[in-house]
């Protein structure tokens, strides 16, 4: 590796107007981040033309910075609102949402903020060293591959929820049906379309995410109105007490590795690394029942995995020129129109913009952990807005974000009816979580699914032939088959017990 | 005090943006009745029917940058992607024809997807006006640098292909479709999400083959990650000039996608002229040439009714070369 041109990409980072940019990016990234609905790709898209006139490497610092900064506030919102803005913070929202509820939203958002910018910054320093490596590695991850990769995460999904396990997998079933609706990914036919163009590419996310849990969530709440609240009383502090860094040190250290490395592999990296995040601390936890009711380790090791994992997707993108999700595509156009294409020939013709945009992360981290502390107090405040006021305006936030996605008011009528189906399944007790990871795993499981089976020519034994794949398989085995039994031999022997000494 | 400042300042910030949806869609109604002599009097909707940062998305940007100043208004871009850009073109052929609301689209919804999709409410070419024509872009057979294939026939003569498209419905998907089944290879499509993932399938070998456009390949090519064999255009193409076309290597088969943006039928003259203008004077854009040249576009610069009719030759002819081969797209 080039030593010099990591150094000098540092002295392009501390240009003024450069440390500018970085700053205007983040804080926008934030703000966007906190408004339900609005992302990164939709905020991105709309500065373009504004990075015409701005030399390229301010300009991709400043894009990067809205993409980046934008993982800090959109926990805002989940922990707060249960608003999750992307599909990376719906699993935040689980504890996240419940600690506030608790009177803890500021170590929630405190944890959440340490947590982003230890996994972030931990992130541009393994993405500084390994690179080139890692993206040849992530080439190996075919259609087989995520196919595997999904399934591990459907099933992760079912585990998620504290209710009833079985209407967690109808929750999830139902996720997985609705990924069904649009243009069939293999051969075009139009599903559950109803003949409507409207519906050809499917719905979504962000839709899906914004009904089922912030327009499902008012609704439900507009019911209990009349009823007396659990008054918030306290919000806790920002920066957390001695027990809970203890707690959710580990948690973040393990959340930083899982969102480097899941997050590098194009098409859903970040969803699945913010999940098996998750997943790790429930299992490896000491009482896994604490979990969804306001567990720090619940929040400090998602946070951390999705801000890893948004440094790292910069990877294929900048050494491969293969944007790895929605938000990458536009800044592979942002860099199309800056005359500087992006792809393997990135680092050699243009170390500056590669080192500068790289190392102009280390100070968006830093200046997001500096605004985020601070702020918390300013939103946590939030919580006291009477429902009334807080509701109404939520929704129309929520409206106008959806709107954006795809200017299209379509989508708006869509974000209302899923809100009606998020009231009816938690006025029922079923739970969105599963229904919307599902819905967002349920897609890449199909059409990689399909594409393995051409690929192996109908030959299902072909997962077992590629070595990653493989490797994944016994994975799956072993943490849905293996793992559960030998926990219910146990479990039998240890109510055996009880019942031995009686007799 | 400064909270409710700031407060009143968001509420106001809030009601302007959700002010700008009603009034892009209401299409305020002129009152002048001299049909549009004094047009543009205020700012031109230009509706992308792409996600932003695509190919669509960044030709659309390029010359409505170069436009505005020949049309004396700005112009608005809109992204409203859905359905190979038939939601947004629908949409804007639906409204009022003043000139305020045109939008960008592409050959291969006319030619390409009618052989996937029945759609009985499809854009036909005779209803719309077509403002300008901007672009062609070839596509190109590429495989890995480290496969064995070094031409064309070292590839249709191997025992089975695997070739990666970037959707079904796309002229990557029938240009091999096409070359395939011509020469009676065994060879399974395998459609991705967008042309990224399927560069990416065959830069990690998952696949044997791709053909995509230039902008999608070129950068590989250069970098030496990935081997052309062969373009679908009738002549060769400036950006790869040693590059045989597919129709020399004995393979009749030409598929190219090409772009051009619309209004609805019915425009006064004045307005059709002013626009025709203003996109002409903009083609000729130093930064449009630079953008077009940066992402390998070459100028298909052409009278409405030529492409028009071209338009209509390219489906009649997919369509018949389909039935010839029994290609089905539809199920």
């Amino acid at each position: 590796m080039d030593f010099g041109s990591v150094l000098s990409g540092f002295e392009v980072v501390f240009e003024p107007q450069n440390i500018l940019y970085c700053l205007i990016g983040v804080t926008l990234g934030m703000l966007v981040g906190v408004l339900p609905g609005l992302g990164p790709a939709a905020t991105i898209a709309i500065l373009l033309p504004i990075t015409y006139n701005i030399e390229p490497t301010p300009a991709v610092i400043m894009l990067a910075g809205i993409f980046y900064g934008a993982q800090y506030g959109g926990t805002i919102t989940s922990v707060l609102l249960r608003l999750p803005g992307e599909a990376s913070t719906v699993v935040t929202a689980l504890d996240g949402h419940q600690m506030a509820r608790q009177g803890k939203a500021g170590s929630a958002l405190g944890i959440a903020a340490i947590g982003s910018f230890i996994g972030g910054t931990a992130s541009i320093v393994l993405l500084t060293f390994i690179a080139p490596l890692v993206a040849d590695a992530a080439l190996e991850f075919g259609p087989a591959e995520y196919t595997v990769l999904a399934l591990i995460g459907i099933f992760l999904v079912a585990t998620l929820g504290n209710g009833a396990l079985i209407k967690s997998v109808a929750a999830a079933g139902v996720g997985l049906l609705l990924a069904t609706v649009g243009l069939d990914p293999l051969v075009g036919t139009p599903r559950f379309t109803f003949g409507s163009d409207q519906l050809a590419d499917g719905i979504d996310f962000v839709i899906v995410a914004m009904g089922v849990f912030g327009v499902g969530e008012i609704l439900y709440n507009l019911e209990h109105r009349l009823r007396p609240q659990p008054a918030v009383l306290s919000f806790g502090r920002a920066i957390p007490r001695r027990p809970e860094w203890l707690q959710s040190r580990m948690a973040i250290l393990r959340g930083s590795i899982v969102g480097f490395v899941l997050g590098v592999l194009p098409g859903g990296g970040a969803t699945m690394s913010s999940l098996v995040a998750y997943a790790v601390e429930k299992r490896s936890a000491k009482d896994p029942s604490r979990f969804g009711k306001g567990a720090i380790e619940g929040v400090a090791g998602p946070e951390s995995a999705n801000n890893a994992a948004a440094t790292s997707s910069f990877i294929p993108l900048l050494t491969l020129g293969i944007p790895a999700n929605a938000t990458m595509a536009v800044l592979f156009g942002a860099l199309l129109l800056q005359g500087i294409p992006p792809g393997p020939q990135l680092i050699v013709d243009h170390p500056d913009v590669f080192w500068g945009v790289v190392n102009s992360m280390y100070l968006g981290n830093i200046i997001l952990l500096l605004l985020s502390i601070p702020l918390i107090g300013v939103f946590v405040r939030l919580l006291k807005v009477r429902a009334g006021i807080l509701a109404p305006l939520t929704v129309l936030v929520t409206m106008i974000g959806v709107y954006s996605i795809r200017n299209n008011a379509f989508d708006m009528f869509l974000v209302v009816g899923l809100g009606i189906l998020g009231y009816g399944m938690k006025k029922l007790g079923f739970e969105p979580g599963p229904f919307v990871l599902a819905f967002v795993l349920g897609k890449l499981l199909e059409a990689s699914f399909r594409r393995s089976m051409r690929l192996f020519d109908g030959d299902v034994l072909g997962f077992f032939q590629r070595p990653v794949s493989a490797v994944l398989v016994a994975v799956l085995v072993l943490t849905i088959v293996v793992i559960p039994v030998l926990r219910m031999v146990r479990n039998r022997q240890a109510s055996l017990t009880p019942a031995e000494r009686k007799s | 005090m400064s909270e409710s400042y700031t407060r009143r300042r968001v509420l106001a910030a809030l009601a302007a943006v959700s002010v700008l949806p009603v009034a892009a869609c209401g299409g305020v109604k002129g009152g002048s009745d001299d049909a549009g002599s004094d047009y543009p009097t205020r700012a031109v909707n230009f509706t992308v029917p792409f996600a932003a940062g695509g190919s669509g998305d960044l030709i659309s940007r390029a010359v409505a940058k170069a436009a505005e100043k020949p049309l004396g208004q700005s112009i608005v871009i809109a992204n409203k992607p859905g359905a190979n850009g038939a939601v947004g073109g629908k949409e804007v052929l639906a409204s009022s024809p003043d000139g305020y609301n045109i939008a960008l689209a592409v050959k291969s919804l006319f030619a390409i997807t009618p052989l996937v999709v029945e759609d009985p409410t499809a854009i036909q070419p005779d209803k719309m006006e077509i403002v300008t024509t901007l672009v062609q872009e070839d596509y190109v057979l590429v495989v890995n640098a480290q496969s064995p294939y070094q031409t064309v026939e070292d590839l249709v003569k191997a025992p089975s292909v695997k070739y990666a498209t970037a959707g079904v419905g796309t002229g990557g998907q029938l240009s091999q479709a096409l070359l395939f089944k011509g020469a009676g290879t065994k060879a399974t499509d395998v459609p991705f999400d967008g042309g990224a993932p399927a560069v990416t399938a065959l830069l990690g070998k998952q696949v044997d083959a791709l053909s995509g456009s230039l902008a999608e390949t070129m950068e590989h090519i250069k970098a030496g990650k990935l081997r052309p064999l062969a373009i679908f255009s009738t002549e060769r193409s400036e950006f790869l000039p040693e590059v045989p076309t597919a129709k020399e290597k004995g393979y009749d088969v030409v598929v190219d996608q090409r772009r051009f943006i619309i209004a609805p039928v019915g425009l006064p003259e004045a307005v059709s002229t002013k626009l025709e203008q203003a996109f002409a004077e903009a083609r000729k854009d130093s930064a449009y040439e630079t953008f077009l040249k940066d992402n390998y576009m070459e100028r298909w610069e052409v009278s409405d009714e030529e492409a028009r009719q071209h338009l209509k030759d390219s489906a009649a002819q997919f369509e018949s070369l389909a039935q010839k081969f029994g290609l089905t797209f539809k199920s």
